[in-house]
This record gives structure tokens, C-alpha cells and sequence, in this order.
């Protein structure tokens, strides 16, 4: 019997065209646009300021600069001006917080001597800049061009002080060292997909069965089909876990669609899931039969709870409306345990796996980070069967009570 | 046979409940120490204006609801003890009761005659003679919430007999429907009849009563406060028909309250 209830559940939702649109495709289709998206935008921004010729201006500017400068490999990588008028600095400054000028560079006047007269003591010449940290052309300017070129500069008058160059280089870091990375190939991108997978998939799993969950109750309730349900000789308890149990397949199948769409939209989104850290090799992350077996149990576990709290919280509504007003606060609270999580220490204290919905996530991201012990799995799955056990029993006491069943 | 004991109904009102029933108490009474019998070969009448209490005393034979007190056997068995027996043999109608408006008929049919313990050959049969009867055939394969609403109703009633129950507890049965349907659905009730079952209707349509029922039971705040067949409820009142009949007990019913 319980089959008949859950094959019916689950035909009502998948021969639902709009149903299977809304809650299957279009999240997946969303998040592989959205993220593909943005991740060449990020791209595309980066590629722009570092093509991007920033204005600077330098006061100033000491004639040994001026030739440094100018013989380096930066002179084609800014559009620069020498300027003396200290009347002018106030203008430029304002164009600059106007984005219209990237930078100003203002030497101290008599920089160069007061170099060549530096005795180890005393004050050392000055160099101050002005930029716009809201402008990234302008922070580009500042800390990637004249970071890299100012250090150079400086690397060329210790040079003269000390008498050659050479003597300033004391020693290389890493220089000839290929294996200076011992890290698990695997572990660097399990961390990297730890940091928003666990998260995503633990609200999406929510967000999947919640309309979907909230129908199946409330809606039957309202639309008064329910009732006709509950004539029939099949017993309370197996019509609630029919709904539960095709609410949980639904779930699964929904964040399962969601983790297509972001696998699909890596090779783009890389740029803006992981800065820096080049193309994801999802072949890296290369899981074990026990790392599958604890992941699928743990989601199993995670929708379970979510699944009851959604039926629960259906039940006791009258109309889906009012369902909507329960389990909303209900998915605020999953979205900030969600997030709790990313603040936590690298590993749990073995306790905090029994909170549910908090220790779930934070198993997933152990388990992405090849760190979940066989005992705080134990924990977690534990804590969680007994929760999900609790509301499974309210659910079918309040499935044989007929103020709610049959309340008006 | 059903056997209605000395049941009562009583709920507990909420702060809003009591204001809107504009009463003090915190208890409503739906209905007081009920007690008639149902017979096969025989339609049974629960006649009272709305809110006199003839959903809650069907809901109780139709084991939605406990009775706080008294008993009710179907067939012999206790609605509450029993209740999963009952469901087996009755089928419980109202225009409440609704069927998911995205399937077609042919599915409702099969998933309801799952439910109740069919197999696909007495379905299959069960659903021919059913949608024969009805003129559901042509439109078995469409989505119910596509169908008229004479037919909607037809459908409930096919979809709560797959399980040729011999008892059928009817709320309202010809309330809101059109004169086609609603004769439809009247004549059913009298084929099932001949066939033998128990039939139990509720309905504040005198007109409705008098042509159907063998025996009626007037239900008015809670209590029965004339039972017979129509013929002696008239007789009773010396009255010229049914509506009349009503009219009396209830005036009479007023006037002892007052």
C-alpha cells in the first residue's frame, strides 16, 4: 500500500510539466547561466583592468627615477605624467576620487639627495600615493604597477648604496622547488568545493522539497482531497510515510539537478568560485566507496529531517498559504545554521555533530575535505535518525487526529 | 445493518471559536445522545437545518470522528475499535470531498481502487460498469480538473464505489448540483437500493427527503427530535407533507427552548 501512495505522489509531480520546469529544470538551468555567468564577467573584468592603461601622474619625480622608469618594462603599461605645480594636486585628486585619474605618485621634493645623504640615521625620503581603493582601475594602478615597479626602484638605489646589486638578494625562496605543495591534490580541491557545496546543497534540499512538501499536505487539505484519502481503509501512518517518502525522492531529485547545473557551470565559473586558483579538476576529487557511503547517507539523514519538518509544519496549516507562513521562518532557520557552518574552527569538537542540520552540513564539508571520522558520522547519523524517528511519530499522531486532519 | 448508540459529539472552542459561535462556553455540543439504526434494502433520511449536527453524525459512522460518547457498529463493527474494517465496507460522499484535478478519471479510479485492496481485473471491471453507468467513458482519459462539475460529482461518486461497498454514507448528495446530475445521482442511489445496501443520506431538502428515504430521523441542535417513515413523521404532525411536518417539529423545538 505504502508503494501505491508514494508512486501516486511522485506521478502527480512529475507529470506536472510546469511542476517539473519549475522545481527540476529551471533551478539547475538558473544556477549553470547564473554562475557561467558571472564567472566570465569576473573573467572578463580582470582581463579589462589588466589591459586597462591607468593615468598617473608623478610630482617630482627625481631625473634617476625618470630614467629608471622609463627604461623598464612598466613605461608601456601607464599612461604617465610629470608634474611639478603643487597647485595642481588638489584637482587631480578630485579626479581621482572621480575615477577620471588612476593615480598620483608625489615624491617628497629633494628625494634623490636625501638618498644619497642618508647616513643609516635619521628620517628617510618619502613617496606617497593617492588612489581610489573603490576604483579597481585605480587599485590596479597602485598595487599591481607601482608595487611591483617601486620595489624594483628601490631594489636598484639599495644596489648603488651597497655597491652592486647583487649583494641585496640574500637568498631565493623556493626558487628551483617544484614539490613546494605537498598537499593532496585532492584535499586542495575538496577544500575549494567544501567551502560552498555543502551549503548549497543543504539549502537547496530544503528549497526542493518545500513547495513540493507543502502541496502535498496543505494543498490536499485545502483542495479537500485529503479527506477523500483518509476514508479509504489504508492506515494513517502509511499514508504519512508515503508522503514523506516521496517528498524525500523529490527532494534528493531536485538538489540533484542543482549540483548538475554547478558541475556544468565549473569550467566557466571557476574565475569567480576559486580566484586564483585556476581550472577545477573535478577528477581530483577522487571519493572512496566509504567517502560515497558516508555522503549518502548523511544527505539521507539531512533530508529526512528537512522532509518531516516541511510535513509537519504543512499539517498543522489549513491552506498552503498558511503552510507558507510556518515553514518560512523554518527555512531561515536552515539558511543560518547553513551558514553557521562556515565560521566554525577547520575540524568540530565531536558534539557539535548531534546538532541537527548544523552537524549534517559540517559533515558534508568534512567529508568534501577527507576529514569525517567513522565516530562523528556515527554521531551525526545517529542524532539525526533519532530526531527524524521523533517527527515521524508527531506526523502520524497528528495524521489520526481529526481537529487537524479535519479542521476548518 | 449500522447502529447509532447514544453517541455524542462535543469539541473544544478556542477564544476565536467562542466568539464566533457568540458563546460563553468553552465546550459545542454538535450532537447529543444520537441513537437510530440504518437497514439493508433501505435509504436513511438525517433531516435538520445547517448546523443542526447530520455531517458530524455522519463523519462519526464514516470513522472521521470519535464520538465522546456512545457507540456506532457497521456491519457489526466499532467505528473507533474497528476502524480500518469499517472503511473496507462503507463509502463515505460529500461535495467536500474532492479528487486531484490533475489526473484523468481512469488513474483516480485505479489508484483509489489500490488503496482499497482491488486487483487490477475486479478495477478494471468495477471502472466499466461504473463509468457506463455515469457516461464517464468518453472523458476517462482527460484531467479531472477539465471535466464539468456534474461530472466532477458523478466521478466522486464512481471513484467511492470502486470498492462495491455495501454501506453509503452521503452528505448533501444533491447539494449544488444541476437538475440533471442531481436526478442522476438520485436514481443511483435507489438502484443501489434494489441492490440491497444500507444507504444514509443527510439533507435540509424536504422535497429531496421525501422522495428518497424510507425512514428519516429530524436532527435539530444536536438532538433527534422526531423519528419514523416519512408517512408517519407526517402523520405524526398532521401535516400535508414533509416540509411541513419540519416545520412543526422545528417551531416546536424553538418554542422549548425559549
Amino acid at each position: 500500500m505504502l508503494s501505491v501512495i508514494i508512486k501516486k505522489e511522485l506521478k502527480r509531480v512529475f507529470t506536472d510539466r510546469r511542476l517539473v520546469f519549475s522545481a527540476f529544470i529551471l533551478p539547475a538551468l538558473s544556477i549553470f547561466i547564473m554562475y557561467s555567468l558571472m564567472g566570465v564577467m569576473v573573467e572578463k573584468l580582470q582581463d579589462d583592468i589588466v589591459e586597462n592603461i591607468p593615468t598617473v601622474y608623478i610630482q617630482n619625480s627625481p631625473e634617476g627615477f625618470k630614467s629608471f622608469f622609463e627604461e623598464s618594462k612598466f613605461i608601456s603599461e601607464v599612461d604617465y605624467i610629470y608634474i611639478d605645480e603643487i597647485q595642481e594636486i588638489e584637482i587631480i585628486k578630485q579626479e581621482i576620487r572621480d575615477g577620471k585619474i588612476d593615480l598620483l605618485v608625489e615624491f617628497q621634493p629633494d628625494f634623490e639627495k636625501g638618498i644619497n645623504e642618508y647616513k643609516g640615521t635619521g628620517e628617510i625620503p618619502v613617496i606617497n600615493t593617492y588612489s581610489n581603493s573603490s576604483k579597481e582601475y585605480s587599485s590596479y594602478a597602485k598595487n599591481v604597477i607601482f608595487g611591483d615597479l617601486l620595489y624594483e626602484y628601490e631594489n636598484l638605489l639599495l644596489g648603488k648604496r651597497v655597491g652592486d646589486i647583487n649583494y641585496i638578494n640574500v637568498f631565493d625562496i623556493d626558487k628551483n622547488n617544484e614539490n613546494k605543495d605537498l598537499a593532496d591534490e585532492k584535499k586542495v580541491v575538496g577544500k575549494g568545493l567544501s567551502s560552498f557545496i555543502p551549503l548549497l546543497i543543504s539549502i537547496l534540499l530544503f528549497a526542493g522539497a518545500m513547495s513540493v512538501g507543502m502541496d502535498a499536505v496543505a494543498g490536499e487539505k485545502e483542495r479537500g482531497t485529503m479527506a477523500t484519502l483518509l476514508v479509504t481503509p489504508v492506515k494513517r501512518e502509511v499514508i504519512a510515510l508515503g508522503k514523506i517518502i516521496s517528498l524525500a525522492i523529490v527532494s534528493v531529485i531536485s538538489a540533484l539537478s542543482f549540483v548538475v547545473g554547478i558541475v556544468g557551470s565549473l569550467p566557466f565559473a571557476s574565475s569567480f568560485l576559486a580566484p586564483g586558483s585556476g581550472d577545477f579538476d573535478i577528477s581530483a576529487l577522487a571519493f572512496g566507496v566509504s567517502d560515497f557511503t558516508k555522503l549518502f547517507l548523511v544527505l539521507l539523514s539531512l533530508v529526512s529531517i528537512y522532509v518531516c519538518l516541511i510535513i509537519l509544519l504543512s499539517i498543522m496549516a489549513k491552506t498552503v498559504k498558511e503552510a507558507g507562513a510556518y515553514v518560512s521562518p523554518c527555512y531561515m532557520v536552515v539558511l543560518f545554521l547553513a551558514v553557521l557552518t562556515g565560521f566554525g574552527a577547520e575540524q568540530l569538537v565531536s558534539w557539535k555533530y548531534a546538532i541537527p542540520i548544523y552537524g549534517n552540513i559540517s559533515a558534508i564539508k568534512d567529508i568534501f575535505m577527507f576529514q569525517l571520522t567513522w565516530s562523528h558520522f556515527a554521531i551525526n547519523f545517529a542524532s539525526s535518525l533519532v530526531l527524524s524517528s521523533i517527527l515521524v511519530y508527531i506526523i502520524t499522531k497528528l495524521f489520526n487526529s481529526e481537529k487537524v486532519m479535519l479542521a476548518k | 445493518m449500522i447502529e447509532v448508540k447514544n453517541i455524542s459529539k462535543s469539541y473544544k472552542l478556542n477564544k476565536k471559536q467562542m466568539l464566533k459561535e457568540k458563546s460563553n462556553n468553552k465546550t459545542k455540543i454538535a450532537v447529543l445522545d444520537l441513537s437510530f439504526e440504518a437497514k439493508e434494502n433501505e435509504i436513511f433520511g438525517l433531516l435538520g437545518p445547517n448546523g443542526a449536527g447530520k455531517t458530524t453524525t455522519l463523519r462519526c459512522i464514516a470513522t472521521l470522528l470519535k464520538p465522546t460518547a456512545g457507540e456506532i457498529k457497521v456491519q457489526g463493527y466499532d467505528t473507533v475499535k474497528q476502524s480500518k474494517e469499517v472503511r473496507q465496507r462503507i463509502c463515505f460522499l460529500t461535495n467536500e470531498l474532492k479528487l486531484d484535478e490533475h489526473f484523468s478519471p481512469k488513474y483516480t479510479m485505479e489508484y483509489f481502487g489500490k488503496l482499497y485492496g482491488l486487483d487490477d481485473n475486479l478495477i478494471n471491471s468495477r471502472r466499466n460498469m461504473l463509468f457506463d453507468y455515469f457516461g464517464i467513458n468518453e472523458f476517462q482519459n482527460m484531467k479531472i480538473g477539465e471535466l464539468s462539475t456534474g461530472m466532477k460529482q458523478k466521478l466522486s461518486i464512481a471513484v467511492s464505489l470502486v470498492h462495491d461497498p455495501q454501506v453509503i454514507i452521503f452528505d448533501e448528495p444533491t447539494n449544488g448540483l444541476d437538475i440533471i446530475t442531481a436526478k442522476a445521482v438520485t436514481d443511483y442511489l435507489k438502484e443501489l437500493k434494489k441492490q440491497g445496501k444500507i444507504i444514509i443520506i443527510s439533507t435540509h431538502i424536504m422535497s429531496v427527503a421525501e422522495k428518497l428515504c424510507d425512514k428519516v430521523a429530524i436532527i435539530i441542535d444536536g438532538e433527534i427530535k422526531s423519528r419514523g417513515t416519512v408517512k408517519e413523521i407526517i402523520k405524526e404532525n398532521q401535516s400535508e407533507d414533509l416540509e411541513d411536518a419540519f416545520f412543526e417539529i422545528y417551531n416546536c423545538a424553538i418554542m422549548g427552548e425559549i
